[in-house]
């Protein structure tokens, strides 16, 4: 399978993101914050006229944001007919992908395992295969799932 | 009314073909209860929308479909072959007469008895031999397809083919199409983003400065967007009034056919929604109405009996939040019984015996919900076969919506339907709290008012603070408070607070740093995460693009249980005229006299303070008057001597019939007279003493005020003269009596204050014995009295303005 995958670094790991489900990849301007949401929801942007919610990756997965470095822009992808913006460390490249995600014995920590579907090899080496709505629903849902 | 029956027949016909599929597979298995319901529900709906409309033939014939299906529903029948065919045979004929209705033909008179007599648990016979039109129908079952468009009354619903030709012979009023709502969404957001380039472009322009040659395209691209931008909303949108409109008729036939008299009270008609909203909740609507009306309210005697009003209210009111729509049916009926659903509930299984104690009235109430479910006692025409709730219930949460029921006995019941909105555009509120903006739905907002001013009545009780309005504590938020924000700059008692009104009745205050602005705003919709916090209904985008929070204040309110469920609205609003008139009894206005004396008059005499010019007061007559808003009402408090000052405020006292003016030098405030009066026994004006921050201040005593000085506004109103009809009296005679104050009497008015007459006339019409019941002015022609009688030359002006005086002052009086 070769499938189109956006990379991008999240807390300092290499992580892939589907492609397909990536509709464009923004400059982020004045973020509003969510005052009482949760602490992964950095807040809401507009894209053109569309209401985005900002996700700060690494407080989803369950990290401190404030140990990495933060892209100026964002990734923006469709989950379930909403439009999410996904603050990372970095945003890379896109490559594609040689051969389909797979699990490694001992897993990827308690954090990754929540939130990726495997690890995916491609062009540019390894790279953890994120799965969207694992990852949108927040740190609690994750750790409810687990 | 056409677009209701387009609605009317579009909407039979869809249920028609989507029933198609059940009704067959209903033939083939009649004990199928699934199929059974569906079928049911669309006769009973049918019949429902008859009550719209005057289809007789109709509403008899769902009515008799309704009937024998609700005995196989109930277990009383079983449902078998010939049942199925007459059934059926009933709603063929359903389908040939929407089509009827729809080209406004005449159909056909006879057959309707028959097909309803086949219903008949006895009449197998009858409907495979006597009546062909059945036996046809039983044979056209086996072979639908095949039947041509002109067949008897029979298959005309299982040919599909048949739907698609109608439209070639029925001329379509209005030329419409359907569009999936995907395709106007696009559209939409296409405008909003072409909106937002162009505010974009704007300012870029704005900064370049003037360009004549770009300036005027840009201008036109403006105007076009604006309209298109209108249009495109509009496309979707509709003010709920469209479904409101119909509701008053609905109201009113279903009390006059059940002897009931009902009032009906719509609030909240330019809330607007989708069309297809609007179409969702009609239907729950009109059942939940039918409902209230058939089994809630009680005949006129029996609310008398309970010491009600004879006249009951049914109120519906419609509020937006966001994308979340709420609608309130409330009645002020019998209510609902507890205990009745409930065995009810276990008579039917829905419910255990043991788990009765466990159920919490709540709970109970909800069971009304229930498929099948009915306590009537007696099936009406109307309802009462309890298919209304489970289908209401149905519907809503078909759209992702809810349904809700609260009950007070013998005081009524309340229906909050909730639907959502994902796309709208709503009147909002823009509000600023720690430094940050958010949204306020404008249809909650009752009023707002700065905290600084004394009337509020900050106070601080536990962890709530409360503020006064009109006469009310109500429970104070504080927006920082409720979303976590660090307070602004502004120290308590600076905020602005907003005054809403939820659905539900309630009110409460918010406090917020400051107002920013109001208009439409977009509503769109927020990621689930988001929502899941409960405090916000969408986000919006400000003019620069900025997206901000819209506030969900039915949630807010409901997270600091500020959101009376168990009480109904009815009976709140009964409440809050009773504390109305309790808080007024003891609040007073205070003022200044010309005495320099402070005294206070209670407020609810008070109509308005007026500011006068010195021109208007009249202190010729012996009591001063003046003209405000073309009244003539006496003046009292006036110092002795020419009127003070070149402006002279007026309280404007009121009775309720008579006015009275009442000069002072100066208004002070509104207040509450805390404690109590003193009487006094020298001044009949005065109705006591009473303390406010220490001083002594006279009340005025409003019984002797208005004896000494009320007049009703209609006396001093102008009166009426009524002209001899004559050039003369039209072209020199009216101006004269117009500047005496007067009306003249045009051919339309009845009676009249005074009558002038040439004198000539009048003797001719006493001689005829025409009786005057109205003073009348007799005018004759020469300068020079001929005789005694009590008559005025034609041209003595001030003569003449005199007795008009003089019947005015002696009118006046005598009224």
């Amino acid at each position: 399978m070769n499938d189109l995958l956006v990379m991008a670094q999240i807390a300092g790991r290499r992580c892939a993101l589907p492609a397909h489900d990536v509709s464009s990849v923004i400059e982020v301007g004045a973020v509003t914050p969510v005052p009482r949401a949760p602490d992964f929801i950095a807040g809401i942007t507009a894209m053109r006229s569309q209401a985005l919610t900002v996700i700060d990756c690494r407080c989803a997965l369950g990290f401190d944001p404030d140990n990495w470095p933060r892209d100026h822009r964002a990734i923006v992808v469709k989950v379930e007919n909403y439009s999410y913006a996904l603050r990372v460390d970095t945003i890379e490249d896109i490559t594609t992908s040689a051969g389909e995600a797979s699990q490694v014995p001992g897993g990827f920590g308690r954090e990754w395992s929540r939130a990726s579907t495997g690890m995916v090899e491609t062009k540019d080496g390894p790279a953890l295969l994120l799965d969207l709505p694992q990852l949108i629903s927040g740190p609690e849902a994750l750790a409810g799932a687990a | 009314m056409d677009d209701l029956l387009t609605d009317f027949i579009a909407e039979t016909r869809e249920m028609l073909e989507a029933s198609e599929g059940e009704i067959i597979a209903w033939e083939s298995d009649p004990s199928d209860r699934a199929r059974l319901d569906t079928i049911f529900r669309f006769v009973h709906t049918v019949k429902g929308n008859c009550g719209f409309f005057d289809f007789p033939r109709l509403a008899g014939l769902s009515h008799a479909a309704e009937d024998a299906l609700a005995d196989c529903r109930s277990g009383r029948r079983e449902a078998d072959s010939a049942l199925v065919t007459a059934v059926l045979a009933i709603i063929d004929r359903i389908a040939q007469m929407v089509d009827a209705i729809e080209a406004d033909e005449d159909f056909a008179q006879d057959g309707d008895d028959a097909l309803i007599a086949a219903l008949e648990p006895g009449a197998e016979e009858l409907s495979t031999g006597d009546a062909p039109i059945v036996s046809d129908e039983s044979q056209s079952q086996e072979t639908p397809a095949a039947h041509p468009a002109a067949h008897p009354p029979a298959s005309a619903l299982l040919d599909g083919s048949d739907e698609a030709k109608r439209p070639d012979n029925t001329p379509a009023p209005q030329r419409s199409i359907r569009l999936p709502v995907d395709l106007l969404d696009r559209v939409m957001s296409g405008v909003s983003d072409m909106v937002l380039a162009r505010n974009d472009l704007a300012h870029r322009l704005r900064q370049a400065g003037t360009q004549p040659t770009i300036d005027g395209p840009f201008e036109r691209l403006t105007t076009i967007l604006a309209d298109v931008r209108d249009a495109i909303t509009r496309m979707r949108m509709q003010r709920i009034e469209t479904l409101f409109s119909a509701l008053p008729r609905l109201v009113r036939d279903l009390s006059a056919d059940l002897g009931k008299q009902v009032m009906v009270d719509l609030e909240g008609g330019d809330v607007e929604l989708d069309r297809e909203m609007i179409e969702t909740i009609r239907d729950p609507i009109t059942h939940l109405i039918r409902n209230a009306i058939d089994h809630g309210m009680e005949t006129p005697s029996n609310r008398l009996a309970m010491g009600k009003r004879e006249i009951g209210i049914m109120a519906i009111s419609a509020r937006q939040s966001g994308n979340t729509i709420s609608i309130v049916v409330s009645d002020d009926g019998a209510g609902i019984e507890p205990g009745r659903i409930l065995d009810k509930a276990i008579a039917m299984g829905l419910v255990q015996e043991t788990q009765r104690s466990q159920l919490s009235r709540e709970d109970i109430l909800q069971l009304i919900f229930e498929p099948g479910f009915s306590t009537a006692d007696e099936v009406s025409s109307v309802s009462g076969r309890g298919v209304g709730l489970d289908v209401v219930r149905q519907n809503l949460e078909r759209v992702g919506g809810s349904i809700k029921v609260t009950s007070t006995q013998d005081v009524g019941t309340m229906f909050t339907l909730q639907v959502p909105l994902t796309l709208s555009i709503i009147a909002g509120l823009t509000v600023e709290a720690g430094e940050q903006r958010f949204a306020i739905p404008q249809s909650y907002v009752e009023e707002i008012i700065h905290a600084s001013s004394k009337a509020l009545d900050f106070a601080q009780m536990g962890e709530t603070a409360l503020v006064t309005f009109r006469g009310n504590r109500v429970p104070c938020l504080m927006l920082t408070d409720v979303l976590d924000l660090e307070q602004g700059d502004l120290v308590q008692g600076q905020h602005t607070m907003v005054m809403l009104r939820l659905a539900s009745g309630d009110l409460f205050a918010l406090a917020v740093d400051r107002i920013h602005s109001h208009g439409d705003v977009v509503v769109k919709p927020l990621a689930p995460a988001v929502m899941k916090s409960g405090f916000y209904a969408g986000s919006t985008l400000l003019d620069d693009g900025q997206p901000i929070l819209l506030l969900d204040m039915t949630n807010i309110a409901a997270e600091y249980g500020l959101v009376s469920d168990a009480r109904s609205r009815t009976l709140q609003s009964l409440e809050e005229t009773q504390d109305e008139a309790e808080q007024d009894t003891c609040r007073a206005m205070v003022f200044t006299d010309f005495n320099g004396r402070r005294r206070a008059v209670r407020l609810e005499l008070v109509k308005r303070i007026e500011t006068a010019p010195r021109s208007v007061i009249d202190l010729s007559a012996s009591t001063p008057r003046a003209v405000i808003d073309g009244l003539i009402l006496p003046l009292i408090g006036l110092p002795d001597g020419p009127v003070p000052s070149e402006k002279v405020r007026l309280l404007r006292l009121n009775d309720g019939s008579s006015e009275l003016l009442y000069a002072v030098r100066d208004v002070d405030d509104a207040t509450e007279l805390d404690t109590a009066l003193k009487p006094v026994a020298d001044d009949p004006l005065i109705e006591g003493v009473t303390l406010l921050n220490g001083q002594t201040i006279d009340v005025m005593n409003g019984y002797e005020l208005f004896a000494r000085f009320g007049e009703t506004p209609e006396a001093a109103e102008k009166p009426v003269c009524r002209l001899p009809d004559t050039e003369w009296a039209r072209t020199i005679l009216s101006p004269l009596v117009k500047s005496a104050g007067y009306t003249v009497a045009n051919s339309a008015d009845k009676t009249e204050d005074v009558a002038i007459w040439f004198d000539d006339e009048y003797e001719a019409a006493v001689a005829m014995d025409v009786a005057f019941d109205k003073p009348v002015i007799r005018l004759r022609d020469l300068p020079d009295a001929s005789d005694s009688a009590e008559t005025i030359y034609r041209y003595d002006g001030e003569g003449l303005v005199n007795a008009l005086r003089q019947v005015r002052s002696a009118g006046g009086r005598g009224s």
